[in-house]
């Protein structure tokens, strides 16, 4: 099936569940179907099949929709539990064990999850990107602003990654040129695969490595009672300079909500050919993304815990020197893990931050934007994923390159650039001409805007303690 | 289900398939929704939505909102780096 060209039209989308074989326009788009609508069709119909058997048999056929289903919400929250977040966590242990920031976790983990559904809902009902939606209901004037947004919070954060890539290597004494090289060919190796499904399977195989940081937490033996009594009463406090703290408590809020999540969950929710039908999946799917990033950033936390036990300064650490440290308390296999752990969450990062820029771009160009295309027909696509990550790759490897800026300012900048981003979200969710029934409920926006008060209120803390540092000194 | 939501490949027949035959466009029009066709999606666009007051200054305090705090991170990551804090 090859795609012709057709004409503009200019009429308005609508959100619709008509089946394309009921459409009046059927006929048209028999003659119009591509590779990318063949592969989605194929997908549909293994989730169609799986339903049929969950009608004769409820358990076999539930566990069959969700493992076809499951993918977008697990990747963006494993994904987001990335290079500098794990780096995050490990200063967070390090530096003030296990209490206040448990829990805090927990709490940034669940305001990740209420940004995150409403992506879900979007691409099911849409079916576009959400570049794609804001160029059509804002205009190109605000649609820039916000790919702005994306495109420098994605490139630093991507440096960031192969930071982490070439740290956790590192340990293992791998070159940073080699462990970086390799890095980029799996990039390149996992987007070549042509199809959507593929690709999100390789990569949810990669991301369930995030879990290495769960033995290396039971090899560090925390004091469980302790896990507990912190995730009930939030102490003990963290003590200290506070805008260290407040750094910290910034750095821990980016390292679960971010602006390139949503753009990545609504985009790959259209790739894999969600329909709003699937919404309750989808909320599942995202739900056990989160449910599974918080268990594994908590472990990072209490990996890390022993260096404050016995005293050891972690305040200028970086990832590989996390493991270092760690090793005389949970041993050589322990701090594998955790650098083994920092190397997969670099990758498993670069692959779904890169495939988020190129997503945007594509559906703001107006080309080919799916997986589920082969290279040739969508060229700009594919060249902007792996031309995103080999420019984050190459800058790793310049000598004196400012990267030691980079990793301080990139979880800071993605809280500060989340509030325009959550606005954008919260409107176009809101919008009936875009959401039919699937507008936000009062108790969704009650959460969207809570959410967004919060990142604010943070935000403007961290301007007054840069203005007033004095001010935070107790 | 909702049975409004019912599709072809839902039917006895349709399910007994065990593989379709995705060139045959019926059989891809059968499993995806009318928009979800590419070419549909190229034939149509969500148009501009009208931005009322409130909405353009919300948008506008969020960008100065970004610049403002933009620059203070930048000050305070030259100020850690420097350790003149």
């Amino acid at each position: 099936m090859k795609q012709r060209p057709i004409n503009p039209s200019s009429s308005s989308a609508r959100p619709t569940t008509e089946a394309a074989a009921d459409s009046p326009l059927a006929q048209d788009l028999a003659a119009l179907l591509t590779h990318e609508d063949a592969d989605r069709a194929r997908d549909r119909w293994k989730v169609n099949r799986a339903r049929r058997i969950e009608r004769r048999s409820r358990a076999a056929g539930k566990l069959r929709v969700l493992w076809l289903l499951v993918g977008p919400g697990v990747l963006v929250f494993l994904g987001e539990n990335d290079a500098p977040s794990m780096l995050s966590y490990s200063a967070t242990g390090a530096r003030f064990g296990i209490g206040f920031f448990i829990p805090f976790v927990v709490l940034t983990f669940a305001m990740g999850l209420v940004v995150q559904e409403m992506t879900v809902r979007l691409g099911a009902v849409t079916h576009r990107g959400h570049a794609e939606l804001i160029f059509d209901r804002f205009g190109k004037f605000w649609g820039f602003f916000s790919l702005g947004d994306l495109v420098l919070g994605n490139f630093l954060t991507l440096v960031t990654e192969f930071i982490g890539i070439r740290a956790g290597l590192g340990f293992f004494g791998i070159r940073p040129a080699v462990a970086v090289g390799a890095a980029l060919l799996l990039v390149f190796a996992a987007m070549t695969t042509g199809r959507y499904w593929t690709w999100e399977r390789i990569t949810l195989g990669l991301a369930i490595f995030n879990g290495l940081f769960v033995p290396a937490a039971l090899l560090a033996h925390p004091n469980w009672r302790e896990v507990g009594h912190a995730l009930i009463t939030w102490t003990p406090l963290p003590h200290g300079n506070g805008f260290d703290i407040l750094m910290l408590m910034l750095a821990d809020i980016g390292a679960t909500v971010t602006p390139w999540m949503i753009f990545f969950q609504q985009s790959a929710v259209v790739d894999k050919g969600m329909q709003p039908r699937d919404i309750a999946a989808g909320r599942v799917d995202t739900l056990l993304g989160a449910l599974l990033a918080t268990l594994f950033a908590i472990a990072t936390i209490l990996a890390t815990a022993p260096l404050l036990h016995h005293g050891i300064d972690a305040s200028q650490f970086q990832a590989a020197q996390f493991a270092e440290a760690l090793e005389p308390w949970i041993g050589r296999a322990g701090a594998s893990l955790f650098a083994l752990g920092i190397f997969e969450a670099g990758i498993v990062a670069a692959i779904a931050i890169s495939t988020s820029s190129a997503y945007a771009f594509g559906e703001v160009l107006r080309t080919g934007h799916s997986l589920n295309r082969p290279i040739r027909d969508a060229w700009p696509f594919y060249s902007t994923l792996l031309g995103s990550a080999a420019a984050a790759a190459g800058l790793v490897l310049i000598p004196r390159a400012p990267l030691e800026f980079i990793v301080l300012i990139v979880n800071v900048v993605a809280v500060l650039a989340m509030p325009p981003a959550l606005a954008f979200l919260v409107l176009l969710v809101n919008d009936r001409e875009v959401m039919g029934d699937e507008v936000n409920t009062f108790g969704q926006n009650v959460g969207a805007i809570g959410v967004t008060v919060l990142l604010i209120v943070a935000g403007v803390g961290f301007g007054v303690a840069t203005v007033f540092p004095h001010w935070l000194k107790f | 289900m909702n049975p409004a939501d019912a599709r072809p490949e839902d039917t006895e027949e349709g399910a007994a398939a065990e593989t379709p035959d995705l060139e045959d466009p019926r059989a891809v029009l059968s499993v995806l929704e009318a928009d979800q066709i590419v070419a549909a999606k190229q034939r149509t666009r969500f148009g501009r939505r009208e931005l009322s007051a409130g909405v353009r200054v919300l948008l506008w305090g969020m960008r100065v909102y970004v610049v403002i705090m933009l620059v203070l991170v930048v000050i305070s990551a030259i100020r850690v780096i420097h350790g003149t804090r």
